[in-house]
């Protein structure tokens, strides 16, 4: 894990409004975002280190940006991380946003 | 009806089915998921296969029921005054999707109810047997059924007409050509194809295959309402 990942985890709590507010807010998981974007990585047929050292890198690009916000919502969080992920890899950018807007 | 003109109509029919998107969305998703999870290939391919034989099974009960169920009501021969229903709703379901089909926006986020596209993307995600995938294909044509609807009704009321043997080849050919976007994205994902190619192409096509469907049920309807009324009605009027 990251230095800016464990800094995150030492400091304030940042909670993640879900779907505009109708499922229960959760606070950010550091490891839930990596899990996801190495996801996306995956399922572009990225090798698994590439994948896990690209999710790395877009969790801890997110977690400087959260650091003075004290509550986002989650599609701020994929927009962002999205944003992030397309200097790394567009492939793998491009089909983690358009997860939600598949069907 | 000639038997051509029969298997023509089904077939086409079934063309307009396979344009439908929403067995294609899930089938994306789904191994979006597994490959994601780090799924070996076999079980990937398993999980697909049993979800297009899922779709598959469906589309043929529904063809299947419909065509038992209007043989049961209607019998052999068919009222003019139901063809023109039909065509009715050929025509009615064509402009739906000419102006509905997709929602505006990036994607290709489809006009389902949205508690369904909901639980079609959880179940996608929960899916990790192939039984699952069975049941998730079986769920899917459901999810679209106000759009399938129409080419099935069509496709059943004439296959009611053909000679049993004709209606187990009709169902078939049905079931095959509704399918066949199933069988060329499945053949892509197992032959190792980016899913976000798969997707990219979807999105970029979007607005010509939502426009092919709806011109394909227009001209369905059309075509059937001339062949099932015009046609019968002239015909009686000269024989007088």
């Amino acid at each position: 894990m990251n230095a800016a990942t464990t800094q995150l985890q030492t400091g304030k709590a940042i909670d993640i409004v879900k779907r505009a507010g109708k499922r229960p807010t959760e606070s950010f998981v550091p490891q839930k975002l990596h899990a996801s974007i190495r996801a996306a990585c995956l399922s572009v047929r990225t090798p698994d280190g590439e994948a896990d050292m690209t999710a790395w890198a877009v969790t801890d690009a997110v977690i400087v940006w959260l650091e003075t916000r004290p509550e986002v919502t989650s599609d701020d969080l994929r927009r962002v991380a999205s944003r992030h992920l397309n200097v790394y890899h567009p492939e793998a950018a491009y089909f983690y946003e358009q997860h939600r807007t598949i069907i | 009806m000639t038997l051509i003109s029969s298997l023509a109509i089904i077939a086409f029919a079934a063309l307009i089915h396979a344009s439908f998107q929403l067995s294609v969305s899930v089938l994306t998703l789904m191994s979006g998921h597994a490959i994601g999870k780090r799924t070996a290939h076999s079980r990937l391919l398993r999980l697909v296969t049993g979800f297009t034989v899922g779709v598959g099974v469906m589309t043929m009960l529904l063809v299947t029921f419909t065509a038992y169920l209007a043989a049961n009501v209607f019998g052999v021969h068919l009222p003019m005054v139901l063809w023109a229903l039909v065509c009715g709703v050929l025509v009615g379901v064509g402009i739906s999707v000419w102006r509905f089909y997709y929602r505006p926006g990036r994607g290709t986020t489809l006009w389902v109810p949205r508690t369904v596209a909901l639980h079609l993307n959880e179940r996608s995600k929960a899916t990790k047997r192939s039984a699952e995938a069975f049941g998730l294909g079986l769920s899917t044509v459901t999810g679209e059924i106000l759009f399938v609807a129409a080419p099935i009704i069509v496709s059943a009321l004439v296959l009611i007409q053909l000679s049993p043997m004709w209606q187990l080849v009709g169902i078939l050919l049905y079931t095959i050509i509704s399918l066949s976007p199933l069988l060329i994205v499945s053949a892509l994902i197992g032959s190792g194809h980016k899913l976000s190619h798969i997707q990219r192409w979807r999105e970029t096509n979007k607005h010509f295959l939502q426009f092919a469907a709806g011109s394909g049920l227009l001209v369905l309807g059309a075509y059937v309402y001339v062949e099932q009324v015009i046609t019968v009605t002239v015909t009686a009027a000269g024989g007088r």
